[in-house]
């Protein structure tokens, strides 16, 4: 794979003239977080950030979109809300969880809304720094080999580039000239002592590959009934997992004629509703039961499937369960050791 | 085509004690108003026409709680009427504001502070209630008020003889959909996962946390929600008090629940 | 299964297919029969499918839900379904009437593995609605039967009013290529002339069976299943010749929603016809 060299200051200009034949989306502040937007003001895009709020699976498959329209002569296929799209700032690990939706969204019967939108997106990868929640060392999804046209690692004064596909390479050709192809043995230092640097920099790391065998031993563990009793159920976790693909159907319907839409909306496994069928019977009526359904597809089914677990490491379930219940307080449970977590801090007698 | 008017949904909307909000919002539907009219035969809506009859209905949309003997007697008659009851708004879903008051002391010992002995003639006044303390009740459309896109969906829905089809899940699921930073990370009081989804969280949307205006979800895990809450330092009658606000009979089991506790 | 699986539409798996009710009526108070034409006749007639196989049908404004196909393929060009009115989707198709249009995708599932079965006994253990996606194997066999050794159907209905497909299971009694015993919790008609009491109790009346070469098949009620299964295991009917089909939330039938989910199994592309065998390495799956 080709590697070059972009100056810092050159980076502005280059997302100018790549933007100009699609939307460039880039995370941005909001809050005290950070999101995906779509931008226009290239110096509010935000080279320094952890991860966004929402995973950028948001971008491929919206919250809620319609999938048909619906008229008297019958549904026709809607994918208006599909553009051309550059997205600038996708981390490896998020990187990885679009690798790992590609693989459900192909399996068997191919999804056309996520794959004419994945078609339509250049990835423009950008290197990262872990902070606390970070693990992707964990998963081995810190580091990227495939799955980007670009990707950049901010060495601080100069970006080296990856061209991972021949699109990529188009669009380094807009402007050759803000580009150095000639890399220096003291950049390919500086890029090993970043890398080195950067393996240290994660707090903290999950052996994943005792979990499956653990979830299967503790599948009876109360474990799971103390997890049950503190979920709120309130599907953030799965809402901000890069690599949760679950969602639901209504049939929106406009007063006067006959037209409608059907929407699809993000759907989540911890959620009430998510097993009932009609008639009111419903397969996992226990949060706990949800709950472990979620981590055992994530952290032993997926893996018996693919060898790898459906989890990358981005550290959005920790940022964000408000009970503590991520998949470093599930994980190091499951480990036996001792976790501070507002479940354990419940301490309420377990109800069977 | 314009169906003819036999052939039209006869609907009637009423409205108990409330704000009226609910009534108010539909009214507020300006682009859909005259499909709404075109769509049904509006029989009885107080607030949108004078013309109004007391006959048989398919549909009867009720906002408000009842709190007078008169209410009560005005729920049962059009129970009577109506095919369909739709309970809309938070007051006739769970009793709303004017039902805080779950105890039927308390609400006596309020009663008492607000009236005096003023002697009521015109009706008896009753403990503010949901509709369904009285009547069976079809479907729930809760919100405070309603929110537009849904009572046009639940609208839509019966008219077609199908059920409303609505989020039966909590605020935070929307709050996420719109990137929200979640608040109770930041020690915030938020009722965002005990609370029914619909609004668009669009408190939180605008940095504002979740009172629970919708009331609450299926099966709300409010044991955890209320521990978190006192974990972040909050008073526990405070939090009581916030979750009955707006949820009236909603929470009551749980505050039942509670009261045999000391925390 | 790779890549592009064949399926009725075009390149969108979702989009539902026009199809035409010819023929509706009730079976029971709450369950209706109907006969289904795919609109598009050229579809219509390369429609290919296999028993135990499923669909989604949609009205519009309604929603759409999975249904097990009743009708057998080796009677081509009419698609039959019996539904039993339970949501939003079911009491709208209950108000429709023939000719009316609904939406129509599939098949989905892996269905019932039938060239398995060839030259061999088959056990048909029905309980309630469970006929629903058997009768299509029930069908199918008979339709085949040269194909096969002996065929016994074991019906079990709450009472003799819920018994779906009655007159047709009862005209079976008179095959003599069948064996067909029917049986009802309770009569309370007084007119019933048949067995009296659960499903399991028409083990006894199986005559001695061959267990390495015979294939179960059983679909009912979840509580079913157990008391069932304990017959067949006593049986010495070997786990994976042992078939039950199995019901789940579904959204999509076609692997992406995750709703049908069970560890890595989806019940709308690996099922929902399950082995014994499956059954005991998946603990949520009964």
């Amino acid at each position: 794979m080709r590697i070059i060299k972009l100056k810092k200051d050159n980076l502005s200009p280059f997302l100018e003239i790549i933007s100009v034949e699609a939307d460039l989306w880039a995370p941005v502040q909001k809050g005290d977080k950070h999101v995906f937007k779509v931008v226009d003001d290239f110096s509010k895009v935000e080279l320094n950030t952890t991860r966004t709020i929402l995973p950028p699976r948001k971008i491929f498959l919206p919250p809620t979109f319609s999938m048909f329209n619906i008229s008297e002569k019958g549904y026709k296929e809607d994918l208006s809300h599909i553009k051309k799209r550059i997205l600038f700032g996708i981390h490896p690990c998020d990187i990885h969880g679009l690798l790992i939706l590609d693989n459900l969204f192909k399996q068997a019967y191919l999804d056309p809304y996520y794959l004419e939108a994945r078609k339509n997106t250049l990835i423009l990868g950008l290197s990262c720094w872990p902070d606390e929640y970070c693990f992707a060392k964990s998963t081995n999804t810190h580091i990227i080999e495939e799955g980007f046209d670009l990707f950049f690692t901010d060495l601080k004064d100069f970006f080296l580039v990856w061209i991972g596909s021949s699109q990529g390479d188009d669009l380094i050709r807009l402007k050759p000239e803000l580009f150095d192809e000639n890399l220096t043995d003291k950049d390919i230092q500086t890029y090993i002592n970043w890398h080195t640097e950067r393996d240290k920099a994660y707090k903290w790391s999950i052996n994943f590959t005792v979990l499956p065998d653990l979830i299967e031993l503790k599948y009876m563990d109360p474990l799971w009934e103390k997890l049950g009793n503190s979920c709120l159920a309130c599907g953030s976790c799965t809402n901000v997992c890069p690599t949760c693909n679950c969602y639901n159907i209504m049939d929106k319907q406009f007063l006067g004629g006959k037209d409608g839409k059907m929407i699809r909306h993000w759907d989540a496994c911890t959620l009430e509703e998510y097993s009932e069928v009609a008639g009111g019977e419903n397969f996992r009526k226990k949060r706990s039961d949800r709950l472990k359904l979620w981590y055992t597809h994530k952290l032993q089914a997926y893996i018996s499937k693919y060898g790898k677990p459906s989890c990358v490491g981005c550290g959005r379930c920790i940022a964000t369960c408000p009970v503590d219940i991520n998949v470093r307080t599930v994980g190091k449970a499951l480990l036996g050791e001792e976790e501070d977590a507002f479940w354990v801090r419940l301490n309420m007698e377990v109800t069977k | 085509m314009e169906k003819k008017i036999k052939d039209k949904l006869k609907i009637g909307i009423y409205e108990l004690t409330g704000c009226a909000g609910d009534a108010l919002l539909i009214l507020d539907c300006e682009k859909e108003l005259v499909d709404i009219f075109k769509a049904a035969d509006i029989q009885s809506f107080l607030m949108a026409k004078s013309d109004n009859i007391d006959g048989e209905l398919d549909v009867a949309f009720v906002e408000g709680s009842v709190s007078t003997e008169r209410e009560k007697k005005e729920l049962l008659d059009i129970r009577k009427r109506a095919k369909t009851v739709v309970a809309i708004g938070i007051c006739a879903c769970f009793g709303g504001i004017q039902a805080a008051f779950l105890d039927k002391k308390d609400w006596e010992k309020n009663f008492k502070k607000v009236y005096g002995d003023n002697k009521m003639t015109h009706t008896k006044p009753l403990q503010s209630k949901p509709i369904d303390a009285y009547i069976k009740v079809d479907y729930y459309l809760p919100g405070c008020p309603i929110d537009k896109e849904q009572f046009l969906s639940t609208f839509n829905r019966i008219l077609r003889g199908n059920p409303p089809e609505l989020y039966r899940f909590p605020v935070c699921v929307e709050c996420k959909w719109n990137e929200n930073d979640c608040l109770l990370n930041k020690d915030i009081l938020c009722l965002g996962p005990v609370t029914r989804a619909g609004c668009g969280s669009i408190c939180i949307n605008h940095n504002l946390p979740c009172v629970g205006c919708w009331g609450p979800v299926e099966n709300a895990n409010l044991t955890s929600e209320f521990q978190l809450l006192r974990e972040k330092g909050f008073d526990s009658d405070f939090i009581k008090k916030k979750m009955a606000n707006f949820s009236g009979t909603g929470i009551a089991d749980f505050l039942g629940e509670l009261k045999g506790e000391k925390r | 299964m790779n890549g592009e699986n064949k399926h009725l539409t075009h390149d969108n798996p979702f989009l539902p297919e026009p199809a035409r009710i010819v023929r509706t009526y009730y079976l029971t108070e709450d369950v209706k029969f109907f006969q289904v034409r795919i609109v598009d006749m050229e579809k219509a007639h390369s429609f290919n499918y296999r028993p135990g196989q499923f669909a989604m049908i949609s009205v519009v404004g309604a929603g759409e839900a999975p249904f097990s196909i009743s009708s057998t393929p080796s009677r081509p060009g009419l698609l039959e379904f019996c539904i039993r009115k339970a949501g939003a989707v079911t009491n709208a198709l209950f108000r429709m009437k023939e000719n009316d249009l609904i939406g129509f995708r599939g098949p989905y599932g892996n269905g019932v593995p039938v060239e398995k079965m060839k030259d061999k006994d088959i056990i048909i253990v029905v309980g309630g609605l469970g006929a629903a996606p058997l009768r299509s194997v029930l069908l199918y066999s008979l339709d085949n039967r040269d194909q096969f050794r002996r065929i016994s159907l074991l019906h079990g209905a709450k009472k003799p009013a819920e018994m779906i497909f009655r007159e047709e299971f009862f005209a079976l009694k008179q095959r003599e290529d069948l064996e067909c015993h029917l049986v009802v919790d309770e009569d309370d008609t007084g007119t019933w002339t048949e067995n009296i009491g659960v499903v399991t109790t028409l083990f006894s009346l199986l005559k001695e069976i061959d267990p390495v070469n015979t294939y179960a098949l059983v679909c009912g009620p979840p509580i079913m299943y157990k008391f069932v299964i304990k017959e067949l295991v006593k049986l010495n009917i070997p786990k994976d010749q042992i078939l039950m089909t199995l019901e789940r939330r579904m959204k999509c039938g076609v692997g992406k929603c995750g709703h049908c989910a069970i560890d890595y199994i989806y019940t709308c592309l690996d099922g929902p016809v399950f082995t014994y065998w499956d059954v005991i390495h998946m603990r949520e799956l009964i």
